[in-house]
């Protein structure tokens, strides 16, 4: 049964978690954190969307199919791989930009947003699958 | 052109095929030029070749391995170069047309297949490093499913590239092995040195072991006993997929790796002997399925399999002449069974009727069809003045050399004599015999269609009248690069009366003869119980059969649905390994007792999770044995904080949240309490093997603790991630970048993991629906 108090309260949790899970992708690198929990929180902000207005409603804010997320994943982190191998280094040997004001940027974080991708898409498929079956 | 730009081009020429299949009308004809193209290039190095020069390129690939992609085109690769390029451009333009109806995207995907096939084909024949010749070998097995099973509706067709694949994947595997031991015993991958030092190789103590590896990837390559079935199988392909590979160039792989290491195990008789033994065999058996067989594609695929048996025999054979007959067979057969089997297409598609007993009359409706397939068929016949007449010569005057006795030679005579009755059979009993059989067709004959056909037809007879010439140019220069020292030969149509002459008369003579009583032979040997036990093919699937009854019932016994067998089972399976592994120790552990101070909040978040876990052991409810594995998750979590490893504990808590979020939605439609279905006794196995794995947990902590603790590893992952790294976490920077090749495992694993569970969720689901 849809409860107003649930829902409006999942609304919050929803950005509340998302954010969250985005803070914890990126702070990974140097705190804790990283991209497998950041999946799992991102694809618990969902999953309280599901329980609350249904899988129809979550489905339609999540947009992508959560198995094109796995797919786009995957690709993501043979992606931050290549450009290793130019340059006479190895597959996945992460490639870093360095900035003057001491800020980093490498290919770890493309991997690491794969690795998010795969996690919450492989969860929110489950999830959605399983709860709409439910009666 | 150089070679390497030669292979690159045909790899591009893939995507440039692609492109070309799909434009419409007569436009896509275009995509011909592209093997075209290749086959010119070629050509121009033709001279050099036939010179006796080895042309040679390469290009560092894996240097850490060793690999290097080094091409080497010597006058055999050439032989098979022009073959692959030449009949792949007539295949490209007979697909065309033969796809012409059918959507562009269909269209493209076939011709781009062939392109592949094309590419794979070339780098087989051209490298002249092992592992890379491997590559590619396998590239064109694989290409090869992908074909058979093209019209991947049809359950036969799929059945037939499963089967395919099964055959030459495996004995793919088996060239891998071979290569591996060659590559361990030389310490070089490269054929030419290996051919070189062959002496080295012959003396190794695994000589056995890697002629029979490099047999069985042979013969499952070109479909000899016992693994010739695989190829009628494949004619589930569409016909000009099966002109192309299952007749004029990837069976033919078999028998170019054989003939590459003829020569390097010259010295070792036993290969000579395997290969004509089962050479003959095959050629003998698939005489016998040709009379058998009722398909037009079944019997050309049964005469490929004798016509391939007897190249494998006549390699067995050695010496200089067997090796002109070797060459000039693979050049005259790949010529007139390209042929045919487009003559095969054109009538199938015509009338859309596989059996040739049911077609009759044709050449009333394909008047040039019926002129290839006449011409293809004559020099399949093995008669004068065509290419496959001087082949046959060779062939015998090669048997009749060698010092083997005449047993060859009577199941040579009688196979080539099943050989033209079979030529007979598939060009004058569709088109000239039977008249009235068929009233009218459905398509008639094109420009595209006839082309390869007429031109391969034509060039059986003025490669075979141009006797000199054709030999000078391609079929010496082969033979002496298999030979590996000149050949003097003179070559012309008339020898005078010789032996070979009087052989050849007494085929042509015994042919005559079978196509006058074929029908009573057909009859006759179908009704022999004894064949059709004998039929390989289906040995093969009660082997198959055999082999998946065995998989599902070990899948029925270990994975029968009940949760607590499995569990039982991965316990007791812990249990006595490390049981073997104490036993085998002598049984001494070092355990530290002594912890230090009992610290309180961890004592506290212990005994919650214990409590948590006895919950979960007793509740009935369902709902509240979740809740027990939640405290006791929680805590193991809290307990990893004060532990200091946040990261894992962060993990931990994310993925008890998330478990309980999925259970849930399985709970909801469960009934609350679940009914006791343990039975007293199960229950006590269940604790007895439950503390008994508490034991082993605990008793591996203990021992694990009084071991001084090694930080070697620690040590170096803290001093080296900020500095290489760029990363403060080292949790993280060890799993996107020390050990990021693992966890792009990980995560592929995990994708494809919960990829089946939704499938099969999915599937459950709708059935429900409905």
């Amino acid at each position: 049964m849809p409860s107003i108090i649930f829902s409006a309260m999942a609304r919050v949790f929803f950005w509340l978690m998302l954010v969250v899970s985005v803070l914890i992708l990126l702070r990974g690198h140097n705190q804790p954190g990283g991209g497998f929990v950041g999946g799992l929180v991102g694809a618990m902000a969902i999953g309280v969307l599901a329980l609350a207005d249904g899988v129809a409603r979550a489905r339609a804010r999540l947009r992508a199919h959560p198995i094109t997320l796995i797919g786009i994943g995957v690709l993501l982190a043979i992606a931050s791989g290549l450009p290793g191998l130019f340059g006479d280094q190895g597959f996945l040997q992460h490639q870093w930009l360095v900035f003057d004001n001491g800020f980093k940027l490498g290919t770890t974080m493309i991997f690491d947003l794969g690795v998010y991708l795969v996690v919450l898409g492989g969860m929110l498929a489950l999830i959605f699958r399983l709860y709409e079956e439910a009666p | 052109m150089a070679l390497l730009p030669i292979l690159y081009l045909s790899f591009a020429g893939i995507v440039i095929g692609y492109c070309l299949a799909r434009l419409p009308g007569k436009w896509t004809y275009l995509s011909a030029l592209v093997p075209a193209g290749l086959f010119l290039a070629f050509l121009s190095h033709l001279g050099t070749t036939a010179s006796g020069q080895v042309i040679t390129d390469a290009v560092n690939w894996v240097p850490s391995l060793g690999v290097e992609l080094s091409l080497r085109l010597d006058g055999f690769a050439m032989l098979f170069a022009l073959l692959i390029t030449g009949i792949g451009a007539l295949v490209t333009l007979y697909a065309t047309a033969y796809f012409a109806e059918s959507p562009p995207t269909q269209r493209a995907r076939f011709v781009t297949l062939i392109m592949v096939f094309m590419t794979a084909m070339l780098g087989t024949v051209l490298s002249d490093n092992l592992i890379v010749m491997f590559v590619f070998w396998e590239a064109t097995s694989l290409t090869s499913f992908l074909l058979i099973g093209f019209e991947a509706t049809k359950t036969e067709a799929r059945r037939a590239a499963l089967q395919s694949l099964f055959v030459t994947g495996g004995g793919g595997l088996a060239l891998f092995g071979a290569i591996l031991l060659i590559g361990m015993q030389m310490g070089t991958f490269s054929l030419s040195e290996v051919t070189a030092r062959a002496s080295e190789l012959t003396q190794s103590p695994h000589i056995g072991a890697i002629i029979a590896l490099i047999l069985l990837g042979a013969f499952t390559k070109s479909a000899q006993f016992p693994f010739h079935f695989w190829l009628p199988q494949a004619m589930a392909a569409p016909t000009p997929a099966s002109a192309y590979l299952h007749s004029a160039t990837m069976v033919k792989l078999g028998i170019y790796l054989l003939a590459r290491f003829d020569s390097v195990f010259v010295d070792v008789p036993a290969f000579g002997i395997t290969l004509v033994i089962f050479g003959t065999l095959t050629m003998a058996i698939a005489a016998l399925n040709a009379i058998r067989a009722t398909g037009y594609k079944s019997v050309l695929a049964q005469s490929t399999v004798a016509s391939l048996g007897i190249l494998v025999m006549l390699i067995g054979m050695g010496g200089p002449i067997a090796s002109v007959a070797v060459t000039g067979f693979i050049l005259s057969h790949a010529l007139y069974k390209a042929a045919l089997f487009f003559c095969a297409g054109t009538v199938i598609h015509a009338t859309h009727i596989p059996e040739l007993r049911k077609l009759g009359g044709l050449a009333r409706f394909l008047p040039l069809t019926a002129t290839a397939a006449i011409l293809a068929s004559l020099s399949m016949a093995g008669l004068p003045p065509f290419l496959g007449f001087t082949a046959k010569e060779y062939l015998f005057e090669a048997q009749l050399e060698s010092s083997w006795n005449m047993f060859p030679v009577i199941v040579a005579v009688i196979v080539n004599g099943v050989m033209v009755a079979v030529a007979a059979a598939v060009s004058l009993r569709p088109f000239f015999r039977g008249k009235g059989k068929i009233s009218r067709v459905h398509h008639g004959e094109t420009a595209a269609m006839l082309a390869g056909p007429l031109l391969l037809g034509t060039l059986g007879i003025v490669l075979g009248a141009l006797p000199d010439m054709t030999a000078q140019s391609i079929i010496l220069p082969a033979a002496v690069a298999l030979h590996g020292a000149s050949i003097a030969l003179t070559f012309s149509l008339w020898h005078g009366v010789t032996p070979m002459l009087l052989l050849s008369v007494t085929v042509v003579a015994l042919g005559v003869a079978l196509t006058w009583k074929w029908e009573a032979f057909h009859r006759k040997v179908n009704a022999s119980l004894l064949v059709q036990h004998l039929d390989a093919n289906r040995i093969y699937y009660r082997c198959l059969n055999g082999l998946l009854g065995l998989a599902r019932r070990c899948t029925h016994t270990l994975q029968n649905g009940d949760q607590h067998r499995y569990t039982l089972i991965v316990c007791t399976t812990l249990l006595a390994t490390a049981a073997y592994a104490m036993l085998r120790s002598g049984g001494v552990l070092t355990l530290s007792w002594s912890g230090g101070a009992v610290l309180p909040v961890p004592a506290i978040v212990l005994a919650l999770g214990v409590v948590g876990a006895i919950v979960a052991a007793r509740a009935r409810s369902l709902v509240t044995a979740l809740l027990g594995v939640g405290v006791f998750g929680y805590g193991s979590a809290l307990l990893f904080l004060l532990n200091g490893a946040p990261d894992l504990a962060l993990t931990q808590f994310a993925v008890e949240t998330l478990v309980l979020v999925v259970l849930m939605a399985i709970l909801v439609r469960l009934p609350t309490a679940a009914p006791p279905t343990r039975s007293t006794r199960e229950r006590r196995v269940d604790v007895v093997v439950s503390a008994a794995f508490a034991l082993l947990a605990f008793i591996g902590l203990a021992s694990m603790t009084a071991q001084p603790f090694d930080t070697r590893l620690s040590d170096f992952y803290g001093a080296t991630s900020y500095l290489q790294a760029f990363g403060q976490n080292v949790v993280n920077v060890i799993i996107v970048d020390y050990r990021a090749l693992d966890t792009l495992g990980e995560i592929a694993v995990v994708g494809f993991a919960t990829l089946a569970v939704w499938a099969m969720l999915r599937r459950r689901s709708t059935a429900k629906g409905n």
